[in-house]
């Protein structure tokens, strides 16, 4: 994308507003976004590691000027939970790290940490996004290793220390064993049977092959035992549940092919299959391992319930308030929360009355008031008062654990058209079975020494494995494309949902726009106070302001000596500045604190812009014009998903005027403003009765529900937490354009998906009547099967090498295409 | 062909120690993070390494 124009923070890649502050690098000056992002950014180039920015793949997050306070984490009670003591005195932590996304990100952090007091090893694992981590606590503390995190842009939360690897990391290093101990010992078996072989057809001496075969057997069963274990615990349950699962031929024909061998080489006669058994193992595990490596590659960490719970709450015991991190808290124990603080658990109110944003859980932005007795759920907000609650469900029992694990669910589930192969592979297996049987009482018949191997041969050719991996393969390649070019996907069903999609539904606030509201205008109203003056107030107060528009303020520096500082969510703020009284927000909020407000009737909001007042308590001091521009490549997106099929249409809530300014200048296509959340809702549900399927684009805010029920959604990085969670894709990027490749990426692999199950399909059918007629020796068989199985993976791989038809709209001339 | 009855044990002998190795190299997590020391050798220099970063900077 357009990365190189200068209007993008070099930090974290967000679009700067005017007087950005600027950071040094290797000479040439590069504008940041934020006190944020310039601190990190210094942090990062004076410790001599700016070549971070060179080879890393995605801009990071923004980074938080304010620091916090981690000291909780130092409590002994603490140190206990997160931390592992060694006999020498140090301490060992692992830490589950955001925003952490290439290796570059992960060399940055490894360095930065090493080179200071106090750590003595340290590695931050990429995949897993973990830094396990020893230090010596009389050198340095838990709260300044993530303090130190901290400041480098990343935010990272101690794990409970457990020992020993993740389960990812487990899953990992046991397939890798597996497929290593089939990989040596189909080696050393395959030079035996060539020998056994050759021997076959120029004779050799009955005790050397003996001894061959013996060797094989020796070799073999490890592989049998240990690789393809497997096989044989997946086709045991499928069969206790009564299922035909994929692994039962598998787990037969290797079964059978060892146990067969076995008895010859006992008797001394008849012919071994160890080679077959060997190598059909081996090719299947190296499938599944590019497989598994693919989705651990493209997994989201969806780790919601922690990063919504706060890092500390107020524990009451007795007289006595200590803060405590939530893991320590028992049901049964009183907890203070104070305003702005998020709920650590499932609770009761004991005392106070407040306002509670459950965004969360319901979607609506709007606050519930709650009082004495009424519940609280872990991780929604607690906005204006100071409460008592009672705990009564913490950790896994709490609802945002149960949320997170429908969350998880949803993640693991499976596209429509796998569940298709996988029913179609269940009466595949039983008819392969029946096959095989029938050949085996002909054979019986016909020719009985022939009888084993057609049987083997058959049931080994016909594995239905290349079909079991066509789609999770190629659904693999496809997400993790998406995820180097920006775009994560939550669930795999998604993509399959995107390809098909036919209308795209986009918000206009922050989706088309950029959502970094712009100061456009001052209009000083009072000739008593200069426009920088009011700048400055207005900074001041709007640095306690969590409302959007408060951000066309952050670059400006604020007047001095404010205090007394409450807001009014949505509304506006109220400050003290040097004794002064002043407000600044939304018109009514601001006329309401007037004794005389002034004659405002040249003042009133124009079409594109919010305006924000500020007042003190006699008049209105200036008006802010706030303007959002369009995001840079808004138009071309659209365009492009014009010509991909999928019609564009604006749903926005904001005033008509502005919608249709937006509209006009994407190029008059289709708008509604003034759309609440039900009326996008009923939109996006009208248009799926009348047979179409709906792309939801949105910042998530105000639209969760909607994203929700759109066939798929996507969210707009730098929405919110929620967003992120309920969407099914999530742009990190700045740009919407990663939008029409995601819809290009997912097309393709539905081809691909067709492809690997036409492929799948026709080699079964070609392969199945040799071998039934007894054409095809077993290792023929297996090496047939093996590379269909290869050839499938391989071609699920294409998703991630060939470059997708750069996004200019104008179809491109055939032979050009691949160019890039 | 004799020899072979010595050769082929020696192998299998070799073939345990490399699984051997195997094991011990992957379960010690050599094989956690393919990705981090490529990095490296790109984003490593020469030059002496950075200053210590002093114990209270004022950022």
């Amino acid at each position: 994308m357009d990365a190189s124009v200068a209007s993008v923070c070099f930090h974290c890649g967000n679009p700067l507003a005017d007087g950005a502050l600027k950071v040094w690098v290797a000479g040439i000056e590069r504008p940041v976004c934020c006190a944020g992002c310039e601190a990190a950014a210094g942090l990062i180039l004076g410790q001599g590691l700016g070549r971070f920015y060179e080879f890393r793949r995605q801009p990071l997050s923004v980074a938080h000027a304010t620091p916090r306070n981690w000291s909780i984490y130092d409590r002994e009670a603490a140190q206990r939970r997160y931390t592992h003591e060694h006999a020498d005195g140090e301490r060992e932590v692992s830490l589950q790290i955001e925003d952490l996304h290439c290796a570059a990100c992960a060399w940055l952090i490894e360095n930065s940490l090493r080179h200071g007091p106090g750590i003595t090893q340290i590695h931050v694992n990429p995949i897993s996004a973990r830094a396990e981590l020893r230090f010596q606590p009389r050198r340095i503390a838990l709260s300044q290793i993530l303090g130190r995190v901290h400041a480098l842009g990343f935010s990272a939360r101690p794990l409970s220390f457990a020992g020993g690897p993740s389960a990812f990391t487990a899953e990992r290093r046991t397939a890798l064993l597996r497929l290593a101990v089939a990989g040596f010992g189909m080696m050393q078996v395959m030079t035996y049977a060539v020998s056994l072989y050759m021997g076959a057809l120029s004779g050799i001496q009955p005790s050397l092959e003996h001894f061959l075969r013996f060797v094989s057997l020796l070799v073999a069963t490890p592989v049998v035992l240990y690789s393809a274990q497997p096989f044989f615990a997946s086709a045991w349950s499928s069969l206790r549940a009564a299922r035909l699962g994929m692994d039962v031929p598998v787990a037969l024909s290797i079964g059978a092919a060892y146990l067969w061998s076995v008895c010859c080489t006992v008797r001394g006669r008849g012919t071994v299959y160890f080679d077959s058994a060997v190598m059909f193992t081996f090719f299947l595990l190296l499938g599944r391992y590019i497989e598994m490596s693919l989705r651990h590659r493209s997994g989201l960490q969806h780790d919601a319930l922690a990063r919504l719970l706060p890092d500390s709450v107020l524990r009451l015991q007795g007289e006595r308030a200590e803060r405590v991190t939530p893991d320590e808290l028992r049901a049964g124990e009183r907890v203070r929360l104070l305003p702005g603080e998020r709920v650590p658990a499932d609770g009761v109110i004991v005392s106070g009355r407040t306002e509670v944003d459950e965004s969360l859980l319901t979607g609506e932005s709007a606050a519930r008031v709650r009082s004495q007795d009424d519940d609280l759920i872990a991780g929604t907000v607690n906005l204006t008062g100071v409460i008592e609650m009672r705990v009564s469900r913490v950790g896994q029992d709490s609802t945002l654990a149960a949320v997170s694990r429908l969350l998880e669910r949803a993640a693991a589930s499976r596209p429509h058209i796998a569940e298709v192969a996988d029913r179609v592979a269940a009466w595949f297996v039983g008819a392969v079975l029946l096959l095989a049987a029938g050949v085996g009482l002909y054979w019986l018949h016909a020719d009985a020494a022939r009888a084993f191997p057609t049987v083997l041969a058959v049931l080994v050719v016909t594995c239905p494995c290349a079909l079991s991996l066509a789609t999770p393969a190629a659904l693999a390649a496809a997400t993790t494309r998406l995820a180097r070019s920006g775009l994560l996907v939550s669930r795999g069903e998604a993509l399959e949902q995107l390809a098909r999609a036919d209308r795209a539904l986009f918000d206009k606030t922050g989706t088309l726009t950029r959502g970094n509201p712009q100061l456009a205008e001052v209009k000083v109203c009072d000739p008593g106070i200069s426009s920088t003056r009011c700048l400055a107030l207005a900074a001041a107060l709007e640095s306690h302001s969590e409302h959007p528009l408060a951000r066309a303020f952050a670059h400006l520096t604020p007047a001095a000596g404010l205090s007394g500082a409450h807001g009014e969510p949505g509304r506006g703020v109220e400050a003290c500045v040097d004794g002064v009284r002043y407000r600044i927000g939304r018109r009514d909020y601001v006329l309401e604190g007037c004794a005389s407000p002034a004659p405002l009737a040249d003042l009133a909001a124009d079409d594109t812009a919010s305006s924000v007042l500020l007042g003190d308590s006699s008049r209105v001091l200036a008006v802010f014009r706030i303007t959002d521009t369009l995001r840079a490549d808004a138009q071309a997106t659209l365009r492009q998903l014009q010509t991909l099929g999928l019609a564009p249409q604006i749903v926005s809530g904001d005033r008509p005027a502005a919608v249709a300014a937006i509209a006009h200048e994407l190029g008059d296509i289709a708008a509604s403003a003034q759309m609440t959340a039900s009326a996008k809702l009923a939109r996006v549900q009208g248009l799926q009765q009348s047979g179409r399927r709906v792309l939801m684009v949105g910042d998530g805010v105000n639209d969760a529900p909607v994203l929700a029920a759109a066939d798929v959604s996507v969210a707009v990085a730098g929405g919110t937490d929620l967003a992120k969670v309920s969407a099914d894709i999530v742009l990190l990027g700045e740009g919407l354009n990663a939008l029409v490749g995601g819809v290009e990426t997912s097309r393709r692999m539905l081809q691909i998906i067709r492809q690997n199950l036409a492929w799948a399909l026709l080699y079964n059918a070609a392969a199945v009547p040799l071998a039934a007629a007894g054409w095809l020796e077993p290792w023929m068989a297996a090496l047939g099967m093996s590379l269909s199985s290869l050839r499938v993976v391989l071609n699920a791989l294409r998703l991630l090498k060939v470059d997708v038809r750069p996004a200019s709209a104008a179809p491109v001339q055939a032979g050009t295409v691949l160019r890039a | 062909m004799s020899i072979i009855y010595l050769l082929i044990p020696l192998g299998l002998v070799l073939l345990a120690l490399s699984i051997w190795a195997f094991f011990w190299a992957v379960r010690s997590g050599q094989f956690d993070d393919l990705e981090s020391p490529g990095m490296q050798i790109l984003l490593d220099d020469d030059r002496a390494p950075p200053p210590r970063a002093p114990e209270s900077r004022d950022v």
